[in-house]
């Protein structure tokens, strides 16, 4: 469905009708944020990131076969705009063993914690992770793409794609179940 | 990672709430997106080359194609001469014959590295013409 929609707006947009860009813009305008937020770590400078990957799909609109998902397509401009942009500010990606993974992990427990303490440990759990790792994450849960589609995003193999997406589910898995635990106790 | 376990992740990622940008953010994409097309547009509706490089163009390509055949057949018979200019008088004659055997005597490569030269100026005048279109 949200796929025969983007293509619905595509062939509009490319049938010369700009303003059916708006749509794609309004849809997938907090990921692609999302994604240059954790990158730039600024607000103004993500929302610029944001913006000149939205001009720069539009421009290349007339690229787009089709023959993978519309945002995939979105996510890999995305990806690759903030990457280009880190190495020419020089900005170092966080580490990721700086979190340590626990082999044994405490099981993760939401009976108790309220729907809003669950959201922002949430946002606080992805804070921790790393930018790749928080990609990774971001389109495995949140957008539901499949190892397939997020390697084409990331340009790794879909092994590499495998392995340090289960290290970022593990690493996840660890810390929310850490601050859940904490959050348990505050509320009892 | 057990299967519970990632169930409950995408759980409570699904439940969250993704940070948004400025309210205005699509109507502020959307005007950039329109201005950029209306200059792509004005553009490529601009005339490259005018007339009058079109003109000294063609007069340069036929000017280098008489040197060429000039060079290859020398200059010409005077018979041929007179039955193609049977009224001219003899001093027009002459100097048309002093100024082609002059020009037919020219090296080939003389032609050739003008005809280099005006093939590159045409090239650097389009593609700078054509810079914002190709980096578009």
């Amino acid at each position: 469905m949200e796929q025969k929609d983007d293509i619905y707006y595509i062939e509009k947009v490319k049938a010369g009708q700009t303003n059916y860009f708006s749509y794609i813009v309004e849809q997938y305008q907090d990921i692609v944020f999302s994604i240059a937020l954790k990158v730039l770590k600024n607000r103004t400078d993500a929302e610029e990131m944001a913006q000149e990957s939205f001009i720069k799909a539009y421009k290349s609109l007339h690229t787009f076969k089709g023959s993978a998902k519309f945002s995939t397509w979105l996510y890999r401009i995305t990806y690759n705009n903030c990457i280009s942009e880190v190495r020419k500010r020089k900005i170092h990606f966080a580490s990721t063993d700086d979190i340590e993974i626990r082999d044994e992990t405490t099981e993760l427990n939401l009976d108790g914690i309220p729907e809003e303490n669950r959201a922002q440990a949430v946002k606080k759990a992805l804070a921790k992770l790393p930018e790749e790792e928080y990609t990774l994450v971001l389109l495995y849960y949140f957008e539901e793409q499949s190892i397939e589609e997020i390697s084409r995003v990331t340009r790794l193999s879909e092994s590499n794609t495998k392995v340090k997406l289960f290290r970022a589910r593990k690493k996840l898995y660890s810390i929310l179940s850490e601050m859940m635990k904490d959050e348990l106790y505050t509320i009892l | 990672m057990n299967e519970l376990e990632d169930i409950k992740l995408k759980a409570l990622l699904q439940g969250m709430k993704l940070d948004s940008p400025e309210p205005n953010f699509s109507v502020r994409v959307m005007n950039k997106i329109f201005e950029e097309s209306t200059a792509l547009e004005r553009i490529k509706s601009e005339k490259v080359l005018g007339k009058g490089f079109w003109i000294i163009m063609i007069l340069f390509i036929a000017l280098l194609a008489m040197v060429f055949f000039m060079q290859n057949t020398g200059t010409q018979p005077d018979g041929q001469l007179q039955s193609i200019l049977p009224k001219m008088n003899s001093g027009v004659l002459e100097s048309y014959d002093s100024f082609f055997s002059k020009l037919g005597s020219l090296p080939l490569a003389v032609g050739a590295i003008m005809a280099a030269f005006s093939v590159l100026i045409f090239l650097d005048r389009f593609i700078s013409s054509n810079s914002k279109v190709f980096a578009y």
